[in-house]
């Protein structure tokens, strides 16, 4: 391992117990810093007393690591480290892209070039603002921005003169991670439809508030009288500042509400788009015929209609940039070995058979074989199973699993399409493809008001006709009915709801894809949960000490001592539990048995510390089984001292979670992959009445499937791959900030802080926002149900018609914003 | 009387128009395309100097 604990000893042993000694003999030149294991200059000799040890350090600023690594409870870090493997891959901070490969993406715009790219690591604004000054300096780059929401930076510089690869350098040396932009088609279009939409509201806005100064002027004028001038000429005034409101703004609507009618499929854009052309249109008729005009309702209704929907874009966008920054699951690179050497390759080039190296920490590109090395892998985002799993040679490893502890020979089983994680891709697409397009409830409605409205608007005409009006004025009472079923509050009564209450999930922690979303989360009556790593943390951790002829404390302190040189995850649970507790631990030199545990040898016998199995091996006679929770058994010199149980605890908000998901009638499941009677257990304890175990991912969707046929909207929470089947059939999907990126990515609904509770706070809000709507759209209704009769009738003067609609609008906008103040955590006194 | 409201009509469409077309010049630039950037930016020091250029 490390070279030196003996120099290090005797270094300790040397030194007197004071703080700096300048003078020392020349004899010991050789002694190393404790913390960088440089040699020690003489003359900078500085020791520290800690945890009873004499440690020397080169310089002040070692003994400040130091004390900061120690004082954080890390102190294991130097007994762990080792020196002859790198944790980081060598060519991980070097650029792989060359200029040839990146100059086709160099833009050239007029005069000079600009080259957009992506940048990994990110981690604060303050990395942006490095980058960019770095990139700035750069030979003849004029400027370099960088995106603080997409990681995005877009550098330009005099045409023909912009190299590339030494963006990348320059980015690359400073420890990020530059990609190449793919020039990803959905992504732009969607990038150059949100601008498009943004100029629409501008423009509609801009003119709409010119509108309205002019349109007030008209109400009191005809409140009040108005010579025939100033009239004529704050009409057209008005019909000139409503076109293009309504022809260009409004095209959207216009354009939607015509393919609707195509389609025969009436919905929301087609009543907008009826009730904006009969209010313009109606208005230009008045122009001429010299009648009351009211442009201003026309205008009113594609202003805010396209406010709310930029608000739902950019809460929607902003959910999926946050799954687009991590959507990089499976390693893109692997080090393959060859005759000549290490190559990196890309992991899709991968063949069956190929021979590649996996370092600790890496994740498995492909599906493998082990050829050489045993190690551990922690496959909870594979199969649920939340313990690392000790994998030796000839054993197979999933792609999307964790190396934990040594570097491997991984021999390709199957090529990085056929792997385990492009199965799970390709399970998700097919959920989402079975899954049936949400039609909102606006529309629904929209798909009968409309109708409705037109044959009313008929019935009007004619009957006015046959009672022997003149065909003119039948025609206006017509336009009349249409006009004044205008869906302004209809219109109105989802998005406004939906905007606030998303900005106020937001806000929560708790982003909604999509006013859909919000309504689909309403009507859950059914909560599916993922075991490990939603319910539950996903580390294991000390839950129970059972000592035998000894106290729990001498129990952990000897445990603790021998697995303090271990970094496999049960010793560093088992280390964390004795540092909580507050024992000064001091590490035995053992010796591992991969899977087994450790052997410390004494003067007078060993210590064991290890499974059932490894001590029974060796003659101990060892207490009963105690459940299925893991244990970690002690022994010495051939006697039983105990054992202590690790298992994966839930999380501190999971009961809570469960007992408000049962106040609010819902029903919860738990569905696990891992062992049935782990799953039964933890369910048990939580209050969960449903618990199945040994699924497979294919089953937890088939799960889901089988609830949804009986009827039932069927909220599915998770974060591994394992989950993301059914996560995409379910519908809702719901995962945690921290899950796995194809998990986030099949998600409707995301929980960005780790904090399962917030669960529980979405539905509650998503079920207020659907009793508002409702609210909402009952006032319209009410609205339509007295005007329209009174259109009907020929007999409402069109400004009380365009007072009453604002009105109404009014009421649908305050309304929906009492969202905002909703209460999200009644069980709980106050938020964190 | 109407010569002047005229006249206070068509300046207030002048000055309507101007903010409108200020929002398309900044559309065109840019400005909204990343609302969270600017917060940051503001606590930056603009450091013009380029050493090594």
């Amino acid at each position: 391992m490390y070279p030196s604990t003996d120099t290090l000893t005797r270094g300790a042993a040397l030194s007197r117990p004071v703080s700096r000694e300048h003078s020392r003999p020349a004899a010991d030149a050789e002694i190393l810093c404790h913390h960088c294991r440089l040699p020690v200059p003489a003359g900078d000799r500085l020791a520290d007393r800690i945890e009873g040890r004499e440690l020397v350090f080169c310089c002040h600023g070692c003994q400040a690591a130091h004390r900061i690594i120690t004082g954080a409870g890390l102190g294991d870090f130097y007994e762990k480290r080792k020196w002859k493997e790198s944790g980081v891959r060598e060519k991980n901070f070097s650029s792989l892209y060359d200029d040839d490969a990146l100059l086709p993406l160099v833009e050239q715009q007029g005069e000079r070039d600009v080259f957009s790219f992506q940048v990994e690591g990110i981690r604060c604004a303050t990395c942006i603002w490095l980058l960019e000054k770095m990139l700035e300096r750069e030979e003849n780059v004029s400027s370099a921005r960088g995106n603080y929401a997409t990681h995005r930076f877009t550098v330009q510089a005099t045409a023909g003169t912009l190299r590339p690869a030494s963006l990348f350098q320059v980015a690359s040396s400073l420890g990020y991670r530059p990609r190449p932009a793919t020039a990803d088609a959905n992504r732009q279009h969607a990038l150059r439809e949100q601008r498009r939409l943004l100029v629409r509201f501008g423009t509609a806005a801009f003119f709409s508030m010119q509108l309205m100064v002019f349109s007030m002027a008209l109400y009191a004028g005809y409140f009040q009288g108005m010579d025939e001038t100033s009239r004529r000429l704050l009409e057209l005034l008005a019909a000139a500042l409503a076109t293009p409101v309504v022809l260009y703004a409004g095209f959207p609507f216009l354009a939607g509400g015509l393919r609707s009618l195509l389609n025969k499929m009436p919905n929301m854009d087609l009543l907008v788009a009826l009730g904006v052309s009969a209010a313009y249109g109606y208005s230009l008729f008045a122009l001429f015929a010299g009648r009351e005009v009211y442009f201003d309702s026309a205008a009113m209704i594609v202003t805010l209609l396209l406010l709310g929907r930029l608000v739902e874009q950019s809460a929607r966008n902003r959910a999926v940039s946050a799954v687009d920054q991590l959507l990089h699951l499976a390693p893109e690179k692997a080090l393959r070995l060859t005759e000549k050497g290490e190559q990196e390759v890309e992991a899709s080039a991968l063949a069956r058979g190929d021979r590649i190296l996996v370092r600790p920490g890496d994740r498995i590109p492909v599906d493998g074989v082990i050829e050489k090395g045993r190690t551990e892998v922690d496959e909870s985002v594979v199969s649920g199973e939340s313990m690392p799993v000790a994998r030796q040679q000839g054993e197979t490893i999933a792609a999307g699993a964790v190396n934990l502890t040594e570097a491997i020979t991984l021999r390709v089983a199957e090529p990085a399409a056929s792997s385990f994680l492009a199965r799970m891709a390709r399970l998700v697409e097919e959920a989402q493809e079975r899954r049936a397009p949400v039609q909102r409830s606006a529309d629904r409605i929209a798909a009968r008001f409309v109708p409705l409205v037109i044959v009313l608007a008929l019935l009007t005409g004619l009957g006015h006709l046959w009672l022997g009006a003149p065909p003119g004025a039948a025609l206006l009472h017509l336009v009349a009915v249409l006009v004044v079923a205008c869906p302004c509050a209809l219109g109105l009564a989802t998005p406004m709801a939906v905007v606030v209450a998303t900005a106020r999930g937001a806000a929560a922690g708790v982003l909604f894809r999509g006013g859909d979303i919000l309504e689909q989360c309403a009507r859950i009556r059914t909560v599916a949960l993922d075991k490990t790593g939603t319910l539950t943390q996903g580390q294991p951790r000390v839950v129970e000490i059972r000592p035998r002829n000894c106290s729990e404390r001498e129990f952990l302190e000897l445990i603790g001592s021998v697995e303090a040189a271990s970094n496999h995850a049960l010793a560093v649970a088992i280390v964390q539990e004795a540092r909580n507790r507050g024992i000064a631990l001091q590490p035995l030199p053992g010796r591992a048995v991969a899977g087994r545990g450790v052997l410390v040898e004494e003067k007078e016998g060993f210590i064991l510390v290890g499974s059932r199995r490894f001590l029974e091996e060796h003659g101990v006679v060892v207490e009963e089984p105690a459940g299925p929770a893991t244990e970690v058994h002690l022994a010495r010199n051939g006697i039983s001292l105990g054992l202590l149980l690790l298992d994966d605890p839930p999380r501190q908000e999971a009961a809570g979670l469960i007992a408000e998901l049962a106040a609010m009638k819902i029903e919860v499941a738990m569905l696990s992959g891992d062992r049935q009677q782990v799953a039964a257990r933890l369910a048990a304890s939580l209050g969960i009445h449903q618990a199945h175990g040994d699924l497979k991912p294919e089953d937890k969707a088939a799960w889901i499937g089988d609830r949804q046929a009986a009827g039932e909207a069927v909220l599915m929470a998770g974060d591994g791959i394992n989950d993301a089947p059914a996560l995409a059939a379910a519908t809702v999907g719901c995962s945690l900030s921290g899950a796995t990126d194809i998990a986030l990515d099949s998600s409707d609904l995301v929980l960005t802080r780790p904090d399962l509770g917030r669960l529980a706070a979405a539905l509650r809000l998503a079920r207020r926002s659907l009793a508002v709507i409702r609210q909402n759209l009952f006032w319209a209704f009410t609205y339509n149900l007295v005007a329209i009769p009174l259109a009907m009738s020929g007999k409402l003067a069109p400004a009380w018609a365009a007072a009453a609609m604002a009105a109404s609008s009014l009421l649908v906008v305050l309304n929906s914003l009492r969202l905002k103040t909703v209460a999200l955590e009644p069980t709980r006194l106050s938020g964190r | 009387m109407l010569s002047s409201t005229v006249a206070l009509i068509v300046l207030s469409l002048f000055l309507g128009l101007g903010a409108w077309f200020v929002f398309l010049w900044a559309e065109k630039r840019g400005e909204f395309d990343d609302p969270e950037g600017p917060k940051y930016r503001m606590l930056e020091d603009d450091d013009e100097s380029r050493p090594g250029n």
